[in-house]
Parts: structure tokens; sequence; C-alpha cells
């Protein structure tokens, strides 16, 4: 008797303990609190500068080696555009995007750049079971797109609608992003071609710390010019690419509501009890099997001999 | 057109000598026309009428903060400037450089110039100035009402000749 | 089937013939008729004309998924980047197929073995469920061909998803073996059947932690998206929990749907024990569904409360979830109780389905319904909603074809009950 019950408990634990190895225990916990690399370069956007000319957007589109997009980028009818009521949005085959807000209070509109924000701890990254993301010591949230498996995971997990996925193709329909030009400027220590590109300087490259600073001596320094908030700053754990405006964030439709805390926060309490789960289960279920059927035949393999207490 | 790119070239030059040498001898001497090239990649170079500009701002110091000796409109640079001297530098491109901002030089252009930080490249220096201002005085602010677009710009924009055929589907969202 | 039996035809329920000769598989596969005679019954069966017309309508356009993109039948959103396929086949499936966990731990881990007669019904539920499932995933992932690369060449296991992937598959093997016995016995493989009951416990347990986990991570993968998910849907302590709690009911409650189907569509099949059984283990199946629908809406009302959604009750998304709670919650579970208390197996029944449609309403609330919810509603293409019906019916198809002749309603009559 003990011998059969030791040789099902140790069945059992066999069994919990291959699902222990599948377990995502270790990177799960390693994630801890990230908050980017110390010399990750970031782009300090302010709002205020931007006249709506989509030069980046064009600039982008060749440095990226887009497909040739629908209306020219002088076309400033796009700022119309309008699908299911939202403004235009990244896609596969424009990166990055600049959409006109209204503003209440004064005549005139806020233009606002829209690409991938980078930020420090992606939930891209983090939601992709192929690790196909990658954050770069440079700051760039990268990807690699032979491992793709396309359950665009990413797109549900991003907070700012980024990544966009090749729906129309065929054979190797992959996601699209952003990548801070990694691949061919950022690499060796030059700024996006939408940076470059921008006849306002928008944007301002640098290494993410020093503009951090940049950005709250501007707030400073031109006292009623811009709003007290450096949308990036803290948003989702903080981002590569952040903020500064003139006008509240909602009215240029930033997410004013997003968590401070990276996103893979909300998962962690989930992801700490799957090890518990593991471990304990097995256990468990075998302690209660054993009471459950104590003094009763261990039955199985011989289960015909149960055929009569159906009656209850 | 045959020799525009020669002419811009040696025109440029001499201008630009000019107008340094012109304003940094005498005050109130200034050049009636600077041209400008930093984008005459994409657009061709553009021919400032300064002296019209001259005339319609009241003081120099609106475009050329404390450097002209006629005053001082930033009440950041006031901080430090009166703005009664006039500066060796009066010219855009004497501070702001025609570099892209780099994270090298994002801080402190000069040593010892540390309020001087943050300071745009040349191309925005002038865009943030002119269409700031423009938008103003109801002045023109479009791309090409001061910039004509080269080829090259109409293929990097595809506008003009390079512009999408008509195509009976859209791209969608 | 009826008809047949007027005649004295009786399907094929027993290793040997009643001659003592053994079945060959073509006649096994043909339920021990003539081909004449099956072909004449699946004629007459008006159920077989509905798929044929879906089949043929919905099949082209499964191959011009695959032909012609993901983008050519559905809208390939960027901001509904999960539609039918998943909101539906993955979200929905999964959890109706949570009982075959359920009554292998009640049978094999608590050795009630008195629930047996049902036991395999809500194994092969859950199999066909979770099998499915991946076929649901593998029209919608972008590159299907790649989905072993989680699990061989690139591994992501800070992610949700890695966590789903394996344990869908290694649960998928799990219920395969454990269904396997059913069909080691119709082909006649002893040894293979003796093979894998010896597992079972360990097999069982291992289905109740990746059930466990899985069925949870279902909904944790909602987690990623905090304000995508209308707060009223979306809690993220409570997130998996919930999905857990709710797959209870939703497992149970497909048996209990699934065995009423069968007893009124396919009773030929069911032998004595099942048929005298079914009543009293239904009542007993809703009870296990009242008392896990009971927790949930105790665990849904904290996590309104944790998060202090109450001020969304007034609005159109509160009266939405009112909606699903009531009529779909709360209702299944009063009539659940009614019946259980006046021993109505039909009330029971009618609970169990309500219970069903709760959580597809549920699962579609969450992942698509209420998703998005502060941009825009999208309305699946049709060729998206085609396949999807499609997928349904072969699902329904291949669970007709297998409860026909494996013996998962009726029992092997061995040589010697001859």
């Amino acid at each position: 008797m003990s011998k059969i019950t030791r040789r099902k408990f140790l069945a059992a634990s066999a069994a919990g303990g291959t699902a222990i190895m599948m377990a995502p225990t270790k990177k799960a916990f390693a994630a801890g609190s990230f908050e980017g690399f110390p010399d990750g370069m970031g782009v300090l956007v302010d709002l205020t500068r931007c006249v709506g000319c989509r030069t980046c957007e064009a600039a982008c589109n060749k440095e990226q080696q887009l497909p040739e997009p629908a209306k020219p980028f002088d076309d400033y009818s796009v700022f119309d555009e309008i699908h299911h009521g939202q403004k235009r949005r990244t896609t596969d085959k424009a990166y990055t995007i600049v959409n006109r807000y209204e503003l209440k209070d004064t005549e005139e509109p806020l233009y606002r750049k829209i690409q991938c924000n980078h930020c420090n701890e992606p939930a891209c990254l983090t939601s992709c079971f192929v690790n196909a993301y990658k954050k770069t010591p440079e700051g760039a949230v990268i990807y690699d797109s032979h491992v793709c498996v396309g359950c665009r995971n990413c797109m549900i997990a991003c907070p700012f609608h980024i990544p966009a996925y090749t729906y129309h193709s065929v054979l190797n329909p992959v996601i699209k992003k952003c990548i801070f030009c990694y691949d061919t400027r950022l690499k060796e220590g030059k700024p996006p071609a939408c940076v470059e590109s921008c006849p306002q300087q928008v944007m301002t490259f640098g290494k993410r710390k020093d503009l951090m600073k940049i950005a709250h001596e501007r707030i400073k320094k031109n006292p009623g010019k811009y709003v007290d908030h450096v949308y990036g700053e803290k948003e989702v754990g903080g981002t590569g690419w952040f903020y500064i405006s003139n006008a509240p964030f909602e009215e240029a439709g930033f997410d004013v509501h997003l968590p401070k805390k990276p996103i893979i926060d909300n998962v962690k309490d989930f992801l700490a009890i799957v090890p518990v789960v593991l471990t304990v289960w097995p256990a468990l279920f075998t302690g209660f099997h054993l009471l459950a059927t104590k003094g009763k035949s261990h039955g199985h393999g011989d289960d015909h001999s149960h055929d009569e207490q159906g009656g209850h | 057109m045959v020799n525009a790119g020669k002419h811009l070239m040696t025109g440029l030059g001499v201008l630009l000598l000019s107008a340094i040498l012109a304003v940094s001898c005498y005050a109130m001497d200034y050049p009636d026309e600077v041209e400008i090239d930093s984008l005459a990649n994409l657009y061709e170079a553009v021919v400032f009428d300064h002296a019209m500009h001259v005339d319609a701002t009241e003081n120099c110091s609106e475009c050329h903060h404390h450097t002209t000796g006629s005053g001082v409109a930033n009440d950041y640079c006031a901080k430090c400037h009166d703005g009664k001297e006039e500066m060796d530098s009066v010219a855009c491109q004497d501070c702001h450089s025609a570099d892209p901002v780099s994270p090298e030089n994002l801080h402190n252009p000069k040593p010892g110039y540390s309020y001087h930080n943050d300071q745009p490249n040349l191309k925005a220096a002038y865009h943030l100035n002119c269409v700031g201002c423009h938008q103003e005085v109801d002045g023109p602010t479009g791309c090409e009402d001061c910039h004509a677009k080269t080829e090259a710009g109409e293929k990097f924009y595809h506008s003009g000749e390079f512009a999408p055929k008509e195509s009976a589907h859209s791209s969608g969202h | 089937m009826k008809k047949l039996e007027t005649f004295g035809i009786k399907p094929h329920d027993a290793s040997l013939k009643n001659d003592g000769q053994k079945w060959s598989i073509m006649e096994k596969l043909l339920l021990g008729l003539t081909l004449d005679q099956y072909i004449g019954q699946a004629l007459r069966n008006k159920l077989n004309w509905l798929f044929a017309i879906i089949f043929a309508i919905g099949i082209p356009v499964i191959l011009y998924r695959f032909v012609f993109s993901l983008g050519a039948v559905t809208h390939g959103s960027y901001d509904y980047p999960w539609g039918l396929f998943l909101g539906f086949g993955l979200f929905c499936m999964v959890p109706l197929s949570a009982s075959g966990f359920m009554l292998g731990t009640t049978v094999e881990i608590f050795g009630r073995h008195d629930f047996e007669p049902i036991e395999r019904l809500a194994l092969l539920n859950g199999l066909l469920g979770y099998f499915f499932a991946v076929v649901y995933l593998l029209v919608d992932l972008g590159q299907p061909w790649r989905l072993s690369y989680p699990m061989v060449y690139s591994f992501g296991p800070a992610a949700v998803l890695f966590l789903v992937g394996w344990h869908v598959a290694t649960y998928l093997s799990v219920q395969v073996m454990e269904v396997s016995t059913a069909f080691f016995e119709w082909i006649g493989f002893q040894r293979g059947y003796d093979f894998i009951r010896k597992g079972t416990i360990g097999l069982t347990v291992s289905g109740v932690i990746l059930s466990t986990l899985h069925q949870g991570a279902l909904g944790a993968l909602f987690l990623y998206a905090p304000g995508k998910v209308h707060p009223l849907w979306y809690s993220a302590p409570f997130q998996w929990i919930l999905f857990f709690i709710s797959s209870i009911p939703a497992g149970l409650c497909m048996v209990i749907s699934v065995s009423t189907i069968v007893i009124y569509t396919m009773k030929w099949r069911c032998d004595k024990r099942f048929i005298d059984n079914l009543d009293w283990i239904t009542i007993a199946l809703a009870k296990g569904a009242a008392m896990g629908l009971s927790t949930y809406i105790i665990m849904k009302f904290i996590a309104v409360a944790h998060d202090n959604e109450w001020a969304y009750f007034f609005t159109g998304w509160g009266a939405w979830w009112w909606f699903e709670m009531l009529g779909f919650v709360i209702l299944p579970l009063a009539i659940l109780s009614y019946g259980i208390r006046h021993k109505l197996v039909g009330l029971c029944r009618i609970g169990a389905f309500l219970t069903v449609f709760g959580i597809l309403l549920n699962r579609l609330n969450t992942a698509l319904i209420a998703f998005n919810w502060q941009l825009y509603q999208e309305i699946p293409h049709y060729l998206e909603i085609i396949i999807a019906i499609t997928i349904f019916a072969i699902y329904i198809a291949t669970y007709r074809f297998i409860l026909a002749r494996l013996p998962i309603l009726y029992k092997f009559r061995s040589q010697a009950e001859e």
C-alpha cells in the first residue's frame, strides 16, 4: 500500500516538476523595477514649437524606406482625416504621424507628433512570448521580426497604440513600428531622421537624463508658457521620448490616466502566484486524493470495480 | 537657372561675409539682404529681406536678443544683459550652430556661457523666430511662402511631379 | 438513427460482435451499420444539411484567408488586434472547456467514482474545446507556422502569453492522453489503455495545475491593457481570479448543456448507465456551478469595490455591466438554485445554458466590446464572422463524430458481460 502511495506521489510531483521548469519565474522576478539604461538616449518633444509641417513624416518615410504615402507629405488635409471618430495613428506604412488638435482656450491649434515613445520598461517587450523585442542600452525599443509569430499581443499591450501590423502580407506579416532609427543612426550616436529634419527643433535629441533637466528648465525659464508637467517622465515607468506642452495634455489627445508604474507591474501579482501553484498544487491535490480515497481502493486501472456506485 | 548653384554659393559667401563685417563695425549698419541656405537641399536658398524686417520691427532685439546694443526684449536675457552694448557676435549663425543639436553640445555650447544652454540650432533658430513672429503678425507661415521647393524637395515630400498617383483604395487607417 | 432502431439495428458498442468476431476499423467507423444504412441516416439528418451549407461557404473563406492574408478577411484593425478568432475562439472556448480538469479532479482525486458516467464526456469536452481554441488561434496568428517558436526557438518567459502557450500546449497533450483511454478501448489496444490508466493521478494533478494557471492567465493577459479595457471589466489584482473562478461554472454548465443536447439528440448512443445517472449528475454539477457562480458574483463586486468604480454603474457601460450580471450571472444562479432545491433537472439545464451565454458575454465584453471603450466600437468583418461560425460548426461536427463512436456516452460491453 505505502509503496503504491509513494510512487503515485512521485508521479504527481514529477508532473508538477516538469511544469515548474516551464515557469516564467526567473525573468519575471528579475524584471524588478528597471528604470532604463543610465546612458540611454531620449528625445524631448516641445509641442509648443510644432507647426505641423509633416517634414518628420517625410523624413521617416525616406529613412525607413516605407511605401509611398497615400497623400503628399505637404498635403495638410490629412489633419482633417477621421477614422472611426479618431485622428490618424501610426500604421505599418507610417511609423510617425503628426496630428492637429483644437484647443479650448486659444485659436491656435496644437500639433503633436506621434511615434513609439521607447518606454524604459516597454509593455510590448514584456508581453511578447517570443521575446522579439529588445530595449537597447542606447534607449531604442527594437524588435526582431524574424521570430514574430503574429499574436499581436504587443498591440494590445502598448499603452500608446503604436505597434501596427502588416495584415495584408500573406507570407510574412509582422509588427511594424518606430525603432528610433536604431539600425541606421542611433547605433552610431546620430539622432533619428525625424529629429534631424525638423525645421523647428520640436525634438531635441540627447541623453534622457540630460533632456529631462532641460525639459524642467524650459518650463521654469518660461513662466506661464508651459503646463507644469513632463509627459513621459513618470508615465508607465518613464518613456524615452517625452513631451512638454502649452496646453493640458488631454486636449492634445494624450491619455492622462495611464498608471505611473510600468504596465508589467499590473501583471506581476499574477506572475508571482505561478510558482506557488506549480509547487503547492501537486502536493495539495495528491494529499486530497490520499485523504479522499483513504480506506477505499486507490482505484484506477481497475475502475470497473466502481461500476456499482452509480446509484447515489 | 544654369548657374544658379554657383551664383548662390558665391553670393552667399559675399553676403554673409559682408554681413558679419558690416554689423561688427558700426552699430546701426546692417545687411539689406541675407541669403539663408541651411535647407538648400530640399528648398532653394531664401533671400531674407533684412531691410524690410528692420523697418517692420520696433527693435533689433526682437530678433537679436541683447546683441545689437539697442536694448533687450526677452526677460530671461535681461537678467544678465542690459543690451546697451553691441556684441561682437550679432549674426544668427555666430551663436546658433548650423550643426544639429547633439548630445555633446546639448548643454553649454561654449565654456562660460552656462545660461546659454538649450540653444536651438541655426535652422531652428530661424524658424522659431520667423514663424513665431509671423503667426503673431499674420505674416506668411506656409513652408513655400518663403521657400521654393527643389526637385529633391518634391521627391522628399512626394509632392509635385512625385505626388502619389490617384489610387483607388486609400491606405486605410 | 431512431428509424434504424425500429428495424432492430443496434450500433456497435462492444469490442467483439455478438458472434464473437472482431469488428474491423471500417465497421467501427460506420457504427456497425452497412454503408447504405450509414449514408441513409446521414442524409436524413437535417443538421448535416446545415453543416453542408456552412462548410460550402465557410471552408473556401478559410482558404481565402490563407491565400490572401488576414487583412482580406478582417478589418485589419490596429486598435482591435484581437477580433472574433481570439475574442470568441480562445477566450470563450477555453473556459467552457474547463470541465475536463474539474470532473477529472472529482473522480480521480476526490475519489467520487459515482461521477464516472459523465467523466469522459467532460474530458472530451475539455479536449475538443482546447483543440478548437488552438484552431482559432492558428487562423488568427499572422504566421501560424511559427506557432512552435515560443516552445523551441525564442523564449519570452516573462510574458503571460508564454505561460498560456506552454500550458495550453501541455494541457492539450495531457487531455489527449486522458481521452486516449477511450480511443484505446475503441480500437482494442488494451496495453495502451492500461499504461495511461496508471498515470491517471499524475495526469489529473498536472491538469489541475495547468488549468488553474492558464484559465487565470487568460484574464491576466488583459492586465497589459489598463485603460483599454473598461474599468468594470478590468481589475488588476482580481482579473485572473475572476477568470479562473468563472471558468468553474463555465465548464460545469457546458457539460450540462452538452449532455442535455446529447440526451435529446443522440439518445441511441447513451447506455443505460449514462441515462439513469444523468439526472442526479446534472443536479450535482449544477450545485457546483451555483457555488462557483456565487463566489464569482462576490468577487465581481469586490473587484468593483477595490478599485472604487461604483460611479461607472450610472453610465451606459454600467447598464451593460448590469445586463451581463443580472441576466447571465444572477438570474442563472437563481434558476440553478431553485432547480437544485426542487430537484428540477429541466430548470438546472436552462440555468446552465444561461450561464454558458453569460461566460460568452463576459469574455466578449472583456476582449472586444468593452475593449477600447474610449475609442470606438468595431463590428467584425463579415468574413471573420463566417470563419468563426465555420470553425464552430467543424467543432460540433467533430464532437458528434467522436461521441457517436468512442465509448464516451456508453461503456464498452466486454466479452465477460455478454
